[in-house]
């Protein structure tokens, strides 16, 4: 009876229900597609071998070494791009000046295809996985220091105000008023900068043949093993939805305070 | 710890009561022009009056009379103008920490709760944790949100937040309360009750009080003294004392006195409004004349 | 890369000056050329004092000849055509996809939260790591770059479509509806309007994924196009020329990208 109101569990998730449903549908048609011969195994393997293949590729290919290598890139950049980003975002809110000068700048670093320099790299840096953090950190930093500028400019001109009528100085506006009322969109900024981070060192991995996961996926691709390769870059994307999955959490998790 | 308050409070009250001949704010020759050249536009146009202490004082004019800008002046956000805004001796050309402002936008801190926000200003000061709470507390319960010190301004109703900012102000027991609109953007029955809040506080704390704004019914419910300014340049037009009795409630806006001040002043206001509205209407047509 | 959407779409208010903003704009644009010409004399000192090995800062002379030899090379052109045609046929495929999926998901509640979060989530994974399914399914040759630059280009077509689908007025709905307006009008004189706008963002950011998705294919694995030409030159070591194309193709990249920035603000 306490249930009258409640709408059950199976409608209310009828439509996230329906979309793994399709999914796993799919794959099944895929499997009998396979088995049946009317595809070619060459070049879609049996989805039930990409599923056994995962066991074979944790057990096999030092899965635990990987991440950790990648997990090691991803946090030197990560850390560093916060490091450097959020106080050049800071003084070019500070001084306008360097801001008009630069901002433009930054915004074309932010869309400039950085990924493709990695030959650039790797003769400046060696194959090493000093050239993936170093690539990481351009290609993060732009859309932190934009955001930060971003987030200190948008703070209400009346929350300024107050901190004017309280005569604050100008350090205790910035900690007191600048900073947490931007703190939002900086985290926004700091989201995308690792996003674009993670792209980098997967990406470079891959295209380097060195280090971590994106090698992982190369590996067995040059060694032809189908299933292990589906399963990888299954893998790899699963880790990769994990990271931005965590990272949105926190981000709403910081807004309800707001 | 309200003990602590209260005698600070009563020992303000005494020493009001012994400077009752003196204003607590003189404002003298005002004038303030923005733009040059050609362009040059009178915001303020030799304002005077006195404010004095316990009174509560409001300036009335339509939009474009220049309220906001003597707003800023006396809260000395805009410190560049001639003429003279006397606290005592002191002429006022930066923030005064005497004077306490209530902005007519929402000016909560969204990422403090209810009692962090009160408690801002003393933590500026250097207060120690344990009386700055003491003392926002008490300011909290004065407004009216005693159950809501663990809010976040999220969490509130319009009225609600500018409740918080108005406790934030007083809590540090300024000598002047300055107030732009403050219910600006609430609905008519909120603003009328936060009017008997208001009066209420300002009575309980004897607390001098320069309200700024465009609603006629506020000013008459809550004022002793009205300023009713012109439009562009602002000028004072008139300056009406409102023998309404206190303690006043709401109840007062049903009298047939408080009508006739009401008839009064918009008598005054109606001949300003209408050149105001004539001004943004010509403005607007040239607009689209151009565009 | 769909990322750079949430970052560019924003207005970014500048602070204006109460006065003297032509001075200080002027000033601005001092500065940056300042900034510029320290940054440039910097690299022709490094270039020149011997610190670095080879030619791996090159100096200034060097790579602006480099360019010049680049634009009357041959070469550099076919390779440019190559590019650009599978880039643009991974954009149509792409946008053609991508315009469907994010109408279908847009107007309908259920298939959005049904399929919505796959195609959200996928869209900022490293897309290259698809490239060896990519090359199983449709061979070495542009085929699979056109493939994989047109995965690119629908993820950010697709969610750019679906939200300016769900983000048009409901006002401007319920006055269609109100004046009676038949589902066709309503499409032509409500829907298409309103959608143009986020389409041609989502082109735009599919645009900017896909030139650099193809041109990662080609580094990986091909024989023909600026992806291939890229380490083509790597592998000889030719530093100049690698400064010059990467300049280049970076210019080619942000170029394109304006343009479609223009035709957005139009």
């Amino acid at each position: 009876m306490a249930k009258a109101g409640a709408i059950p569990f199976t409608t209310r998730w009828m439509p996230e229900m329906f979309g793994i449903g399709t999914l796993v549908v799919a794959i099944l048609i895929f499997e009998l597609l396979v088995q049946s011969g009317v595809v070619n195994r060459f070049i879609i393997p049996p989805p039930s071998d990409v599923f056994l293949a995962f066991e074979r590729v944790v057990m096999e290919e030092d899965i635990l070494g990987r991440v950790r290598e990648t997990a090691f890139e991803m946090t030197v950049a990560g850390v560093a791009v916060v490091i450097v980003g959020i106080p050049i975002g800071a003084l070019l809110y500070r001084y306008s000046i360097w801001r008009r000068a630069l901002e433009d700048w930054i915004g074309a670093l932010a869309a400039a295809p950085i990924v493709l320099a990695f030959p650039l790299f790797l003769v400046l840096f060696g194959r090493s996985s000093t050239t993936i953090i170093v690539m990481a950190f351009f290609h993060g930093l732009a859309p932190i220091i934009l955001k930060t500028v971003e987030g200190l400019t948008a703070t209400r001109k009346v929350l300024i105000n107050v901190g004017r009528s309280l005569n604050m100085t100008s350090s205790q506006m910035f900690w007191k008023i600048l900073f947490p009322s931007a703190l939002p969109v900086i985290f926004t900024g700091i989201r995308l900068s690792w996003t674009f981070c993670l792209i980098t060192v997967v990406g470079v991995e891959f295209l380097i043949n060195l280090g971590g996961l994106g090698q992982l996926i190369n590996d067995l691709a040059e060694r032809y093993d189908l299933p292990g390769t589906y399963a990888s870059i299954c893998f790899v994307i699963f880790v990769s939805v994990l990271f931005f999955v965590i990272l949105e959490r926190i981000e709403s998790w910081l807004q309800p305070a707001r | 710890m309200t003990s602590l308050s209260s005698d600070s409070l009563s020992a303000r009250t005494a020493s009001a009561s012994l400077a009752a001949s003196a204003p607590a704010m003189v404002i003298d020759d005002v004038v303030k022009r923005f733009g040059r050249g050609t362009e040059v536009v009178t915001a303020v146009d030799h304002v005077s009056f006195n404010v004095a202490q316990g009174e509560f004082v409001s300036v009335i004019g339509p939009s474009g009379c220049g309220k906001s800008t003597l707003f800023n002046i006396i809260g000395g956000l805009l410190g560049d103008y001639e003429g003279n805004v006397l606290i005592g001796d002191e002429r006022i050309s930066a923030p005064h920490p005497e004077v306490g402002m209530v902005f007519q936008e929402e000016s909560t801190f969204p990422w403090r709760n209810v009692i962090d926000n009160v408690a801002f200003p003393l933590e500026l000061q250097g207060v120690a944790k344990s009386e700055r709470m003491d003392r926002a507390h008490h300011f909290i319960d004065m407004v009216g949100l005693a159950n809501f010190e663990k809010n976040y301004p999220s969490q509130l109703s319009g009225g609600m937040k500018q409740r918080v900012s108005i406790a934030r102000t007083l809590v540090s027991q300024p000598k002047i309360l300055l107030m732009d609109e403050p219910f600006a953007a609430l609905d008519e029955q909120t603003r009328l009750l936060l009017g008997d809040k208001i009066t209420q506080i300002q009575q309980q704390l004897n607390q001098t009080t320069l309200l700024i704004t465009h609603n006629l019914t506020e000013a008459v419910q809550l004022s002793d003294r009205i300023v009713v300014m012109t439009y562009r340049p602002g000028k004072v037009k008139r300056i009406v004392d409102i023998k309404l009795a206190r303690p006043r409630t709401s109840d007062v806006v049903g009298s047939d006195a408080f009508g006739h001040y009401v008839a009064e002043i918009w008598n005054d206001l109606r001949e300003e409004a209408s050149r105001g509205m004539a001004d943004s209407e010509s403005a607007a047509s040239r607009r689209g004349a151009h565009g | 890369m769909a990322a750079t959407g949430e970052m560019t779409a924003r207005a970014r208010p500048v602070a204006a000056p109460v006065m003297g903003g032509e001075a200080s704009a002027r000033s601005a644009f001092m500065l940056r050329m300042a900034c510029a010409v320290v940054l440039l004399g910097m690299w022709e000192i490094l270039s020149r004092s011997g610190l670095f090995y080879g030619e791996v800062v090159p100096s200034l002379f060097k790579i602006v000849l480099a360019i010049g030899a680049l634009l009357v090379d041959p070469v550099f052109w076919t390779n440019l055509r190559v590019t650009f045609l599978e880039v643009a046929a991974s954009l149509a495929i792409g946008t053609l996809l991508g315009v469907m999926t994010g109408i279908v998901l847009g107007s309908n509640r259920f298939l959005m939260r049904a399929f919505e979060p796959y195609i959200y989530y996928l869209s900022p994974t490293p897309r290259i790591i698809l490239f060896p399914i990519m090359i199983m399914w449709f061979g070495v040759g542009p085929s699979s770059k056109i493939a994989l630059g047109a995965l690119s280009a629908f993820f950010a077509v697709a969610l750019s479509t679906a939200a300016g689908m769900r983000q048009i007025d409901q006002i401007l709905i319920r006055v269609g509806r109100s004046f009676r307006a038949t589902k066709w009008q309503m499409a032509m004189k409500i829907y298409l309007p309103a959608m143009k706008i986020p389409v041609l963002n989502g082109i735009r950011l599919g645009m900017g994924t896909a030139i650099i998705t193809v041109l990662l294919a080609e580094t990986k694995l091909s024989n023909q196009g600026l992806g291939y030409l890229i380490m083509q030159i790597y592998t000889r070591f030719d530093m100049p020329s690698l400064y010059g194309l990467l300049i280049l193709v970076f210019a080619i990249a942000g170029a394109s990208n304006a343009m479609i920035g223009r035709a957005i603000r139009e």
